[in-house]
């Protein structure tokens, strides 16, 4: 197992968050894999099991604050999609909290940052990562 | 899930169908659902270490012969089907390739209608034994708690809320109030004997878990 | 037919040391169907732009992967390089190996660079061209409202030339508007006058909206006027419905009578000529009952200066706080105090009663820390600010959410203040919250030239198709067309009379919501559809 995080990012919000977040050299961990979507909302179910089939130790779904998506209730949707997913991967035997939304505003780079660290740790401690 | 693992377990190449008409309608066992489920079991047969090939296919109605039928190429290339579709699906599969092993991977619970996205709410038991010329069009077997035939029960809350669910409406409450509408509150006054219940399960209304 | 990929890769001037560019463009070259890898250190510039462009001309390029610095910055600039060869410019893939890569993490990083390249291949790969069209809009316009800023955008957009209708429910224009007369020194006839009078204006009064369909460009709108209906069609749709206000007596056990009035008719009590019988004392009770007193407070400031100058009475304001964040209200307040108008500062409600015929106002006053009784002649109440009547049907019908406090939404405070979810209709004024005279007059310019840029050439140009439905795999589960946030899908009618889901290209906002959610996997979202995000998701630690 690699141990890739794979990164939805709303290109309204996260996207931004991690492009300031290398512009003023915040270094995470060089798993990230950071995939651009138009809102949190499009990303659905099929996507993040697919990447942990194909070998992701971790997928984040990254949105805007609630209450400030352009597209009203996507952040929404994506947080009970992300639940669901959690609940998926329970049933299959991935134990949970593999899989996380959260909200992230365009200049919360440190939040950003420490996000994508958190999950890192937690892929270290269950031994995902090489 | 535990379900179906048992279910699949002997078999390593599958075929999973999806039905394109009322299960898609409902969340359950479209083309997107097939595919999630089909994920699912990849994942947990790699978590076991075992590997098994999944074919994914929907047909528009898996309860009608003559489409049923375009999946048997895809049939005959697998050791077991696992089928999405609601009972009357899995049985027109089960009937039309005899020979295979036919399961089902969903429960099929009761006829109801969206009241919003995600959320089913029950209209019909299929009893077999239709009520609702007496009950102003609202089936008080499936849409009261308690399945009464002949008037609210005594529970009833302040707003015309039910008693065992208070999201719920009294489907009494509804009736007495079409009944007073249409001037039929005559109806209200006859005795009905009991019906046969065997055939109903009454899960009342379904949340799904996603958005 | 497969792919014929370009890869321009960019270093940024050498501004990303950890990555093996040498080595980078060694690997890309292997990765099938990519036909093509080019370096260069000024991708964004004239000259660089110019290589790209001949190079994909040249090498009959189809679809082009950029590997540079983010998607955000530049992505325009490189898309603009594929039309100008020719190409439609969304066949574009950006790797993002500057910003999310190379400046992310230090030490070596070209295994990671190489990653995000064969992501980005992926993707391009499957992209289709997405064409521009031009539809035409009705330029019609529809104001909702009578008050001031239904009138002044009304006038304005007529003079901008589009043919404007105004709507008011009242049987006269003007709203609330001479209320605030006193306070910024207009007046409302001339005002009135000018919209009866304006050429491109058509005025219906007693009437109100029943029905909205349609989209931005062509919104028809069902209306009673009287005992008739009438249909017409708009391009666009201004709400400027005001606000209520209503006496917070429950509070304070505040009956509004001869003595306690509300701030709207002591407005008409100072408007009149000869008020009979001056009141001697004057009591305000303000910022009690509403934390958000921005506009309590501007009529309490501007009407206490106004009766000290006209009719020389005293003047007590009994307040928690005096919020003075209006532009303006500052210079008002210390123009107040300069004419005498006294300000108690009290952190309980202060409890009244009748007094012979005046009225008594008691509190303990914080400053003096004793309690302080009062017996005014006259006491002007309290307002609470609320949606005006109607706002809850009209937002149902137009499906258009309200905020907590029941007024309507913007659809994001900082971006697109008068905007709503659904494209095409705006809100202005008092309807959007407790607002201040020099926010609606914002809103009034900020409403014309919205309005103005999307209607005024006739016709808006769009993304053909970017999100559309697969008419085959729809089931018309009518899933999509609950959830879509802008209102922007539809059942119809296609040849084979089936009935599904349609999405219009001119209200549709591309978020993807209805794609992800569909469970028929009908609807394709050009750019993002699933096998492009799983393209991606494939290459992950591809060799």
């Amino acid at each position: 197992m690699r141990g890739e995080i794979v990164a939805f990012c709303c290109e309204r919000s996260a996207y931004p968050a991690a492009d300031l977040a290398g512009k003023g050299k915040l270094c995470y961990p060089d798993n990230l894999r950071v995939i651009r979507i138009p809102c949190a909302g499009r990303v659905d179910a099929i996507h993040i099991l697919k990447a942990f089939e194909k070998g992701a130790a971790a997928v984040l779904v990254l949105g805007c604050e609630d209450g400030a998506c352009h597209h009203i209730t996507g952040n929404i949707r994506a947080r009970e999609r992300v639940r669901y997913c959690d609940m998926l991967l329970k049933e299959v035997g991935l134990d949970g909290g593999r899989v996380g939304m959260f909200n992230v505003a365009p200049n919360e780079t440190h939040k950003f940052v420490r996000i994508v660290n958190e999950m890192n740790e937690k892929i270290k401690e269950s031994g995902e990562t090489k | 899930m535990e379900e179906i693992k048992q279910m699949i377990a002997p078999y390593n190449k599958l075929l999973l169908a999806g039905c394109g008409t009322c299960v898609t309608v409902c969340w359950a066992g479209g083309e997107k659902e097939v595919g999630i489920l089909a994920s699912q079991l990849r994942l947990a047969r790699s978590a076991e270490g075992k590997e098994i090939s999944i074919l994914e296919a929907t047909v528009e109605r898996q309860c009608e012969k003559e489409m049923a039928a375009e999946l048997k190429d895809k049939v005959g290339e697998v050791e077991a089907v696992l089928s999405l579709a609601c009972g009357a699906g899995v049985q027109t599969m089960a009937e039309l390739f005899e020979e295979k092993p036919i399961f089902p991977a969903l429960n099929t619970a009761f006829i109801g209608m969206p009241e919003k996205e995600g959320l089913w709410v029950e209209m019909c038991g299929a009893c077999g034994d239709c009520f609702l010329d007496r009950t102003g069009g609202i089936c008080p077997m499936v849409r009261c708690a308690k399945g009464l035939l002949n008037g609210p029960c005594g529970g009833t809350r302040r707003g015309g809320k039910c008693e065992i669910d208070p999201e719920k409406d009294c489907a009494w409450v509804l009736i007495y109030r079409r009944l007073e509408k249409q001037g039929r509150l005559d109806l209200m006054r006859k005795y009905y004997p009991p019906k046969n219940f065997r055939a109903v399960k009454s899960p009342g209304r379904i949340q799904a878990v996603k958005a | 037919m497969e792919a014929n990929t370009g890869v321009f890769i960019c270093d940024c001037g050498r501004s990303m040391n950890n990555i093996d560019f040498s080595r980078v463009r060694e690997k890309v070259a292997k990765i099938p169907h990519v036909t093509c890898v080019n370096l260069s250190s000024n991708l964004c510039l004239e000259e660089g732009k110019e290589q790209m462009t001949s190079c994909i001309r040249d090498k009959n390029i189809d679809r082009v992967v950029v590997a540079a610095c983010s998607p955000e910055f530049k992505e325009h600039v490189f898309q603009q390089a594929l039309e100008n060869a020719g190409l439609n410019g969304h066949l574009l893939s950006v790797a993002n190996i500057r910003e999310q890569c190379a400046w992310a993490h230090e030490g070596d990083v070209t295994e990671k660079a190489l990653e995000l390249i064969r992501m980005a291949v992926n993707r391009t790969r499957l992209l289709q061209p997405v064409e521009e069209k031009e539809l035409s809009v009705n330029k019609g316009v529809l104001v909702v409202g009578g008050g001031f800023s239904a009138l002044n955008s009304a006038i304005q957009l007529s003079q901008l030339g589009l043919p404007t209708t105004l709507l008011e429910r009242e049987s006269t224009l003007g709203g609330r508007i001479r209320e605030l007369e006193n306070m910024y020194g207009f007046k409302t006839g001339p005002m009135i006058e000018a919209a009866e009078g304006a050429k491109n204006i058509d005025i219906l009064t007693s009437a109100e909206v029943l029905e909205v369909e349609g989209k931005i460009g062509n919104f028809m709108v069902r209306i009673r006027k009287g005992a008739e209906e009438i249909s017409r069609s708009f391009g666009a749709i201004v709400f400027a419905t005001g606000y209520e206000t209503e006496v917070t007596d429950q509070d304070f056990q505040l009956k509004p009578g001869v003595n306690i009035i509300s701030q709207e008719r002591l407005a008409q009590m100072l408007q009149a000529s000869s008020p009979k019988g001056r009141p001697q004392t004057v009591g305000f009770i303000f910022d009690f009952y509403d934390e958000n007193s921005r506009f309590p407070t501007l009529a309490t400031l501007s009407n206490a200066l106004a009766i000290k100058q006209k009719w020389g009475s005293e003047v007590y304001v009994l307040c928690r706080d005096v919020k003075v964040d209006s532009e303006g209200a500052d210079q008002l307040y210390r123009e107040a105090r300069e004419h005498g108008v006294v300000f108690s500062k009290f952190e309980e409600k202060p409890r009244i009663s009748a007094d012979d015929g005046r009225v008594k106002v008691e509190a303990k006053d914080v400053f003096l820390g004793e309690d302080m009784t009062l017996i005014c002649d006259l006491v002007v109440a309290e307002e609470r600010i609320l949606p005006p009547a109607g706002t809850k049907d009209l937002s149902f019908l137009l499906s258009i959410r309200t905020d907590s406090q029941g007024f309507y939404q913007d659809e994001n405070v900082h971006l697109y203040p008068v905007a709503s979810e659904r494209k095409g209709i705006f809100f202005i004024g008092g309807c959007r919250g407790d607002l201040d005279f020099q926010r609606a007059l914002a809103d009034v310019s900020s409403v014309v030239m919205n309005v103005y840029g999307l209607l005024s050439s006739g016709k808006v140009v769009v993304e053909a198709e970017k999100v559309k439905v697969d008419p085959q795999k729809c089931v018309a589960c009518l899933t999509c067309i609950r959830v879509c946030p802008h209102s922007a899908i539809q059942l119809a009618r296609t040849e084979g009379e089936k009935e599904v889901a349609e999405i219009s290209d001119l209200a549709c906002d591309a978020c993807g919501v209805c794609a992800a959610i569909c469970p028929a996997k009908a609807i394709k979202f050009e750019g993002y559809s699933d096998e492009q995000i799983l393209a991606q998701i494939e290459a992950l630690g591809a060799p």
